[in-house]
């Protein structure tokens, strides 16, 4: 059976959605439309209100409706240290778990030459501006433990270097609570190498 | 292209993002050649095939299903993983790269896949400078996809490559002699010949070769440019300790 256009245009504009399939875009609709009229009205309305107005933070590219986002317009963030990692939720990942009181810079991707992107494509040349003005004094780096993150690494690397910054990398290992025999053997070797005095 | 009794072995050429959490990979095996395969729920959280996948690692795999992509039924490491120091991870990239735009799928070339192996282990290893496995892989995967080159003996005349006689390269022809004033791809018989020994520790000899590997490589790939070059260029450009780039 056919649902009127209106209905269809709603299941088929939430699968827009990560992970929603048909099935699930008509629950949503129908629980919205036969239950939850005023969190729809809200949903609508938020919906538009933040696809209109989120743009970009203009220092380290966090999603915000502002000019700065909170972190960048903070002064008691550190501007010597930047954190560089590949995406706004990696941002909070690390805000939850660290107490870390730098500023960060968000690359949106990472470099994958086999996919056609390089430095320019990930919009490096921003970060090499920053740099390149000296208030940094010390890079870390928070990419992804995959080849492209660790070719993003080292290309952060040498223009920190470049620009008399000194580089840091968050460590790779075994995680907490894991044991040795069940870690994969990739993991175990990067964790193996990056030992420390103990 | 249907499953193997066995795992075989394979290496990780490429692999990115699909739907939710699978992946797609680029596998090169010796029997099957260049294969495409999705990894169902490769990237969720509970995968037992996290760190598995990883591009430029040998691993064991099996697959099922035919046309254009198989979906991968069993992978395990087949080695132990590979780590790339500094610039040496741009030249796997550039090795891949190379093999992506040269190699169709589903087109065995035993040769090409010993090749790989030998290359991104030595790349690994860090055991002669950066570049001659490249230089190995370029001429290897040539020969395999039937494009060799004839590097000991002239095109024209048919007579033995001289160590000491400088030659002008013709593409998908060979080396002719040239006079001293000759334009175009010259190169010395003793570059010649090294690079047909695969015996390439000479620094100044891997400049002719590398310039020869160049035009050969860029009369097959096509106009597009190579990513990896442009990344293997910008890490070296405050690292000059480093050799030559790809």
């Amino acid at each position: 059976m056919a649902y009127s256009p209106l209905i269809e245009q709603l299941i088929d504009s939430l699968r827009a959605l990560p992970g929603v399939g048909p099935k699930s875009a008509q629950r949503m609709a129908f629980h919205l439309l036969l239950r939850d009229r005023r969190g729809g009205a809200a949903l609508a309305d938020v919906l538009a209100a933040a696809m209109e107005r989120v743009g970009e933070c203009r220092d380290c590219h966090l999603p915000t409706e502002d000019e700065q986002c909170p972190i960048c317009a903070s002064d008691r963030r550190d501007p010597a240290l930047l954190c560089l990692v590949e995406s706004p939720a990696d941002v909070f990942a690390l805000e939850q778990a660290t107490d870390y009181q730098g500023r960060y810079f968000v690359l949106g991707g990472r470099l994958s030459p086999l996919d056609g992107i390089g430095p320019a494509e990930l919009g490096l040349d921003r970060l090499e501006e920053r740099l390149r003005a000296g208030e940094v004094r010390e890079v870390i780096l928070a990419t992804s433990p995959t080849v492209e993150g660790e070719a993003t690494s080292q290309y952060v690397a040498e223009l920190a270097r470049a620009n008399g910054a000194t580089c840091s990398r968050i460590a790779h290992g075994v995680p907490m609570g894991g044991e040795l025999e069940t870690v994969d053997s990739g993991t175990l070797s990067h964790a193996f190498a990056g030992r420390r005095g103990y | 292209m249907t499953g193997q009794a066995h795992p075989v072995p394979a290496w990780v050429v490429h692999r990115r993002s699909y739907r939710d959490t699978s992946l797609l990979l680029e596998l090169l095996t010796r029997d099957h050649g260049r294969i495409g395969a999705v990894a169902r729920g490769a990237r969720g959280q509970r995968s037992r095939w996290r760190g598995v996948l990883e591009p430029f690692q040998p691993v064991l795999v099996n697959w099922a299903g035919r046309g254009e992509l198989a979906t991968l039924t069993f992978a395990e490491a087949g080695g132990r993983p590979l780590r790339f120091p500094g610039t040496r991870l741009a030249g796997a990239f550039y090795l891949s790269e190379l093999l992506l735009r040269l190699l169709r799928r589903d087109d065995p070339v035993p040769d090409v896949f010993v090749a790989y192996g030998d290359a991104l282990t030595s790349l690994a290893a860090a055991d002669q400078p950066e570049d001659v496995p490249l230089r190995l892989f370029e001429k290897r995967l040539l020969e395999g996809l039937g494009y060799g080159l004839l590097l000991d003996s002239t095109a024209d005349t048919g007579r033995p490559v001289d160590p000491g006689a400088r030659y002008r390269y013709e593409l998908e022809y060979g080396p002719v002699e040239a006079d001293p004033e000759a334009a175009g791809l010259v190169i010395s018989g003793a570059a010649l010949l090294a690079l047909a020994r695969e015996e390439l520790a000479d620094e100044a000899l891997r400049g002719e070769v590398q310039r020869l590997m160049r035009a050969a490589v860029g009369l097959y790939i096509g106009a597009r440019p190579l990513q990896s070059r442009a990344l293997y260029a910008s890490l070296r450009r405050t690292d000059l300790s480093q050799e030559q780039e790809p």
